[in-house]
């Protein structure tokens, strides 16, 4: 019997998971602090569209293009700035894709912005 | 043959008793069983999107804002438009500094409401947000861009 006991004790302890809620974290800057100024080469923009299309300098791209982009850019600028513009109209999914691979790019500065 | 004046007159078991053993099982098991609350996630029906890069909050207190498809927001179980979101955050803010906003947005939800919940953030001067997102293991390929 207590082997039973024990058998559905662990088994029990093994197999339940707890709902941990993951999130990729942001830090807010608040309204009280003053806008700082950035030197325009610093900052990679990258366009999420309406349409669900991803562009930077002018240029379509993939989102999988997004993180050899920002890699490439950051070794060759350690103050890069990623500009992440999005559409008012875009999916939100889109967005998180594109932080998402600019995060796994070791890019630190991230700016969101929203274009009309 | 002479008895040794040291001989033990009683013998002791050298076995543990299990029988009770059971009924600790039991014991655990019930306690376990009792004391489990099945937590139910109060909000909006959303299909979160998927992350790489996702962690732990690793907060106690949480304030979750749901956002669905169809840019609905809603706190608490309840309906709200984007102007009250500051209200009830500050107000969660005022209880317990340092909450963690954990925005549990849909992946097709439109990024307008989106931007705009954000804005009210900094309004509220919350300083912590968390794109709420499931874990993507590095493997799976990404949506197709048209």
């Amino acid at each position: 019997m207590s082997d039973l006991a024990f058998l559905l004790l662990v088994f029990f302890v093994v197999t339940t998971t707890f709902a941990v809620e993951e999130g990729i974290p942001l830090a807010l800057s608040g309204r009280t602090q003053a806008t700082t100024r950035v030197d325009v080469r610093d900052v990679l923009e990258i366009r999420a569209l309406a349409d669900g299309s991803v562009e930077t300098d002018g240029k379509k791209i993939t989102v999988s293009e997004v993180r050899p982009l920002v890699e490439q850019r950051l070794a060759n600028n350690s103050d890069l700035i990623v500009l992440l513009a999005t559409h008012r109209n875009a999916e939100y999914g889109l967005m998180i894709d594109l932080l998402d691979e600019v995060k796994l790019a070791n890019c630190r500065r991230i700016s969101l912005k929203t274009v009309e | 043959m002479r008895t040794s004046r040291f001989a033990r007159k009683h013998r002791v078991a050298n076995t543990i008793p299990t029988v009770s053993m059971g009924d600790i099982a039991f014991l655990l098991l019930i306690f376990f069983m009792a004391t489990t609350i099945f937590r139910l996630e109060p909000g909006l029906q959303v299909v979160l999107p998927r992350a790489e890069t996702t962690e732990d909050p690793g907060r106690e207190r949480i304030a979750r804002i749901w956002i669905d498809r169809e840019g609905r927001i809603s706190i608490n179980e309840r309906f709200v438009s984007t102007s009250e979101v500051e209200g009830i955050i500050k107000s969660s803010l005022l209880e317990q500094p340092g909450t963690v906003v954990a925005l549990n947005a849909d992946d097709r939800a439109p990024y307008g409401v989106v931007a705009d919940v954000i804005e009210e953030l900094k309004d509220a001067s919350a300083a912590l947000l968390s794109f709420t997102s499931d874990r993507e293991e590095p493997t799976i390929e990404r949506r197709p861009t048209p």
